[in-house]
């Protein structure tokens, strides 16, 4: 259907073309340019999306989180989502921006998985060769126009190294002793790196797990796409764990406190 | 009738497979050596999003290559052409020549002509007769050869300064002397920090790092006038030849 | 009935005027010839273990494995020609990637021994191709607990709670016969395992042999891996005690 009266032809509507002097070149066409490219849906912008993914690097290892909210658009529409995902004995990985692009990533990570798995080898598969290869699949969805819409966080430890980067949708990688996406590159960062850099191999899992819940309170009360409820992620010798979803303790008093809009009754 | 003046277009928002992540590098050849160096910050907008990723990369003994723009249009061409400088060696038993890399360069950037690599390169090393070389590019593959070269975020501040201090534009010589002349490398690695920290106080997107790759060429006496530099590092892997080395600083981080 | 000079034995697409396939039989005899591949499924598991004749003391221990990972939690051992072996299994993991992009849970072992009983049979019908050579055991702990089925060159397929093909099988059927399988324990399994292994062996008197051992059971996680090596140690010791045993 072509929702663009211009393009219905006679009888005009005089409302908002009375002389019919509405250019045609810039009248929109509807039609079809061209029969194979509409035959092929790509990702044009996020839709069921997850927020902010931190993580830094402490003395035993790297510690990530991540919160349990699914957005479609500004409805809190999935509250209870896993946004972080072991790969493997040694790593995790976190992804923020769209979850069915997410969720396909994951299963895309099983199969190479059990395929390395298979192998029999003796050699798994551990964080930094996982973040190459998720690399170059984004890169190479970028370079399709097909892109797989997620920045992820990879973290994770093995023979004794500690390792953690970032990847996103553009392939765009780098790596730091801090990490943070989306809203938390903005107001996590800060805070993280003033808490971390310098001390990344003093910083005990106790004091680690502090910055990090301080961090998730700080983005729950300024990020409005965020939740209570989040997960953290630990990577040590001992190998990756997840915990269960933490609630965070939130005070909302203040706001008893604040005159000038609202309803109030005085 | 309703109002109907407002004529939504189709809103078309198209992916944009690009973006920019700052940072400066730049190059200077020597009569007998070259210096190639850049800036480890990487940011994209306002956000840094590292300290510490290098945009300068030994490819081989005499070649030395730095990369600005997209960073990871960057990364993966490097990892392109040192995919290519292998197959080179495998087949040839030797390192590929810097002219040859050079034109290697202009192949590869060309053949993405339609949907470019957003990438600035500048390939420093030591030519087949021992002289020190710059070679310069844009995106799609135009390039030449030159003395010094500046580009990404800050070439527009560090160039005009090259060419000051390089090219000796607008200098008049002293009586007696003339100009331009090849400096030594001493004086070419001061050039080369007071950039950097002159472009990291004028230019957000610069600092954090300073990385400078040094090459001299076989049997190279430039480095015998410096005596000991702090922190020098040397990379060459093969005997004989020409040598590699990399200089760190600190960058202002704020 | 002998098959010699009459010319139906030449083609897998050609019957037998008494409704036999002769490829198909001589692909069972190529299995006969191979070293024993036993498979026993147990209370909370499964074991598979083979008899791995080594045909030179050149060779590097461990290598030209048998017994193969087809997923996480399943396992395939055959007895047979070993090249006949790796395309099997190679099939057999492609098939198992199919079924999980397909219905995105791990597969269940009766689907991947129907698959791979269909892809043999196709090698039973055609003139141009040549049946498998192998008798594949394929082990599994999936969401119906343990599985053990056989998969023979003619393409059937059967369930079972102890298997054995290759050259000493009927040995091991009967030493299978003897076991409690329902009663055993994974570990005790691998015990019994690594022991009938060592007495097949002994009455073949074949040349040097390994003893190659996967298990899947709760001590795994229900994934398929091999034997520890503290494990196998143990097991090779007992099952070496019990021959002396048997001849003392």
């Amino acid at each position: 259907m072509d929702h663009f009266p211009t393009n219905w032809g006679r009888p005009r509507n005089d409302a908002y073309d009375a002389y019919g002097t509405y250019p045609i070149a810039v009248r929109p066409n509807n039609a079809l340019k061209d029969a194979f490219s509409a035959g092929v849906q790509r990702t044009q912008a996020p839709i069921v999306t997850g927020t902010s993914v931190l993580a830094l690097k402490y003395k035993d290892g790297i510690m990530m989180a991540a919160d349990n909210l699914a957005s479609y658009g500004s409805l809190a529409r999935f509250k209870d989502v896993k946004r972080l995902q072991t790969v493997g004995e040694h790593t995790v990985i976190g992804a923020g921006g769209d979850m069915s692009d997410f969720q396909y990533i994951q299963t895309v990570l099983d199969e190479l998985m059990i395929d390395e798995f298979a192998e029999q080898d003796g050699h798994t598969l551990g964080p930094a060769e996982i973040h190459e290869y998720l690399s170059q699949v984004m890169y190479a969805r970028r370079s399709k126009l097909d892109p797989l819409w997620n920045a992820l966080l990879v973290g994770g430890y093995k023979d004794g190294q500690r390792f953690l980067a970032f990847v996103d949708l553009l392939g765009t990688t780098y790596s730091a002793s801090t990490l943070a996406t989306g809203y938390g590159a903005h107001i996590a960062q800060p805070l993280l790196r003033t808490a971390v850099e310098g001390n990344e191999d003093v910083l005990t899992e106790d004091e680690a797990l502090k910055i990090i819940e301080q961090c998730m309170r700080v983005l729950f009360y300024r990020d409005a796409r965020s939740l209570d409820k989040y997960q953290v992620a630990k990577i040590t010798a001992e190998g990756a764990t997840i915990s269960d979803t933490r609630r965070l303790d939130t005070t909302w008093s203040f706001a008893e406190g604040i005159r000038g809009y609202g309803a109030q009754t005085e | 009738m309703p109002n109907m003046i407002s004529l939504a277009q189709p809103q078309q928002r198209q992916f944009n497979p690009y973006t920019e992540n700052g940072g400066t590098i730049l190059a200077i050849a020597g009569a007998d050596f070259s210096v190639i160096a850049g800036d480890t910050r990487q940011s994209e907008g306002y956000s840094i999003q590292t300290r510490y990723a290098p945009k300068v990369f030994r490819l081989t003994d005499k070649a030395v290559l730095a990369v600005n723009g997209f960073a990871a249009d960057g990364n993966m061409f490097v990892k392109k052409v040192r995919q290519r400088l292998e197959w080179y060696r495998h087949a040839h038993a030797k390192d590929m020549p810097l002219r040859a890399i050079a034109r290697l360069i202009q192949t590869m950037l060309y053949a993405r002509r339609f949907f470019p690599f957003y990438v600035y390169n500048i390939l420093g090393g030591i030519e087949e007769d021992g002289t020190g070389a710059v070679y310069s590019f844009d995106p799609v593959g135009s390039y030449e050869r030159e003395a010094c070269r500046a580009a990404g975020a800050a070439q527009s501040l560090v160039q005009p300064f090259l060419d000051n201090q390089i090219y000796f534009k607008n200098q008049t010589p002293a009586p007696g002397t003339s100009h331009p002349v090849h400096l030594p490398l001493s004086t070419v690695l001061a050039l080369v920090i007071d950039s950097f920290t002159s472009a990291t106080e004028r230019h957000i997107e610069v600092g954090d790092g300073l990385e400078m790759y040094v090459v001299l060429s076989k049997g190279s006496t430039a480095f015998q006038s410096l005596g000991a530099i702090h922190g020098i590092q040397e990379l060459t892997a093969t005997e004989d030849g020409e040598r590699v080395f990399v200089i760190r600083r600190e960058l202002k981080k704020d | 009935m002998t098959s010699i000079g009459t010319g139906y034995d030449l083609s897998a697409s050609t019957y037998s005027p008494d409704g036999r396939i002769f490829q198909i039989e001589y692909a069972n005899k190529a299995v006969e010839n191979s070293g024993t591949a036993i498979g026993l499924r147990v209370k909370d598991g499964v074991v598979l273990a083979v008899e791995k004749l080594t045909h030179s003391k050149l060779l590097v221990p461990g290598v030209n494995r048998r017994i193969q990972t087809v997923d996480r939690h399943i396992g395939m051992a055959t007895a047979g020609l070993l090249a006949d072996g790796r395309t099997l299994s190679k099939r057999a993991r492609d098939e198992a990637a199919s079924y999980r992009d397909a219905y995105r849970q791990p597969p269940p072992l009766k689907a991947i021994s129907d698959r791979l009983g269909l892809y043999v049979q196709m090698y039973t019908l055609y003139s141009s191709v040549r049946p498998f050579g192998i008798s594949t055991i394929l082990g599994a702990v999936d969401k119906d607990g343990p599985g053990l089925y056989v998969v023979e060159p003619s393409g059937v397929f059967f369930g079972y709670h102890g298997a054995a093909v290759g050259k000493g099988r009927q040995i091991a059927k009967t030493e299978l016969e003897k076991l409690k399988l329902t009663e055993l324990s994974t570990r005790e399994a691998v015990i019994e395992a690594a022991r009938i292994i060592y007495l097949v062996h002994e009455d073949t008197k074949e040349k040097d042999f390994e003893l190659e051992m996967t298990w899947i059971g709760e001590e795994t996680n229900n994934i398929h891996l091999p034997v520890p090596k503290d494990l196998l140690v143990e097991a090779e010791t007992k099952a070496k005690a019990s021959l002396e045993a048997t001849f003392d």
